[in-house]
């Protein structure tokens, strides 16, 4: 049926859960998402807490610009939709295309991270540096946070697309494009919060 | 949708393929929660309590249609997964508690 054979015979049809190890692989990256959902926790109970103390730096209000934040927010959302093509892609057995959305993906995420270094840069050219107050800290410590891990997520999936071209799509390689893909998604999930809790809650007081 | 049937029905063809449908459904709903969180915003006339409100339902819709849709939580044999996440959430909730009531005020 496919002309994907892989070294034992046929793929199966949802490759990265094919071997016990694959499983257990995706288990333990859920538990890690669990994990990090209490680390971004810390950092959104933190930047909650002090944001309102903005010394003498700029408010939200005169900082934040939504249609930037808006247009981060639909590159984010769109890069999710590419990754979870992939991983269809993926289950589909269809190499090539796999790895076309998973560069759509990256390159969507490219292009958030530039935004973000823009808007940061505008930010610190307006007087909201890392030491300006207690606001300024918690938001560059969470936002920042998150924007490191979309940094890694471009690494990570790169260097997957680059593995898949040199050992192709097996069932070792499988469960680390899904992994990758429930990261991709997770980063997403958390940017929800951001621009609800950091951006449009901010801009309202 | 209707994504699981059971594999167990022999024949070549026994694996479903899973269509795209879905996932571009759960990116419009994604889109229109997105756009009436940032559109109650914008519009800057409603009182803020009520504003704080649409916001927060708007995004906890949002996390549970990408968590089920596209990290495939709706799916079965994720009990774990999702054990792994609420518990996450569990301390997120007592964290921002205790910042925001106890250790501040």
């Amino acid at each position: 049926m496919s002309t994907h054979q892989h070294a034992e015979g046929q793929l199966p049809h949802e490759p990265e859960k094919a071997t016990l190890e694959g499983r257990n692989k995706i288990l333990g990256f859920w538990l890690f998402l669990g994990a990090e959902t209490a680390l971004f926790g810390t950092l959104f109970s933190a930047f909650l807490a002090l944001r309102h103390n903005i010394g003498d730096g700029p408010s939200p209000q005169h900082l934040f610009e939504l249609p930037m934040v808006f247009a981060a927010t639909m590159i984010l959302l769109t890069s999710s939709l590419m990754s979870v093509f992939a991983v269809q892609a993926m289950h589909r057995h269809k190499v090539k295309e796999m790895v076309g959305w998973l560069i759509a993906t990256i390159v969507l995420g490219l292009a958030f991270l530039g935004l973000e270094i823009y808007e940061f840069n505008t930010y610190v050219s307006e007087g909201h540096k890392m030491t300006t107050s207690a606001f300024s800290s918690s938001f560059y410590t969470l936002v920042g946070f998150h924007g490191a891990h979309v940094a890694f997520g471009v690494l990570w999936i790169g260097l997957l697309i680059l593995q898949i071209f040199k050992k192709g799509l097996t069932v070792v390689t499988a469960p680390k494009i899904y992994v990758s893909a429930i990261y991709w998604h997770f980063i997403d999930v958390v940017w929800v919060f951001i621009f609800t809790v950091v951006y449009l809650m901010g801009k309202v007081g | 949708m209707s994504s699981h049937h059971s594999t167990s029905e022999g024949g070549a063809k026994r694996h479903r393929t899973e269509g795209p449908q879905k996932h571009i459904v759960a990116f419009i709903l994604s889109l229109a929660l997105t756009v009436i969180a940032f559109a109650a915003v914008a519009a800057g006339e409603i009182n803020t309590t009520f504003t704080y409100i649409i916001l927060v339902a708007m995004a906890i819709v949002q996390v549970f249609v990408q968590l089920a849709f596209w990290m495939h939580m709706k799916d079965k044999g994720h009990l774990f997964p999702i054990i792994g996440i609420v518990s996450g959430c569990f301390v997120v909730f007592l964290m921002v508690i205790m910042a925001l009531y106890w250790v501040w005020w």
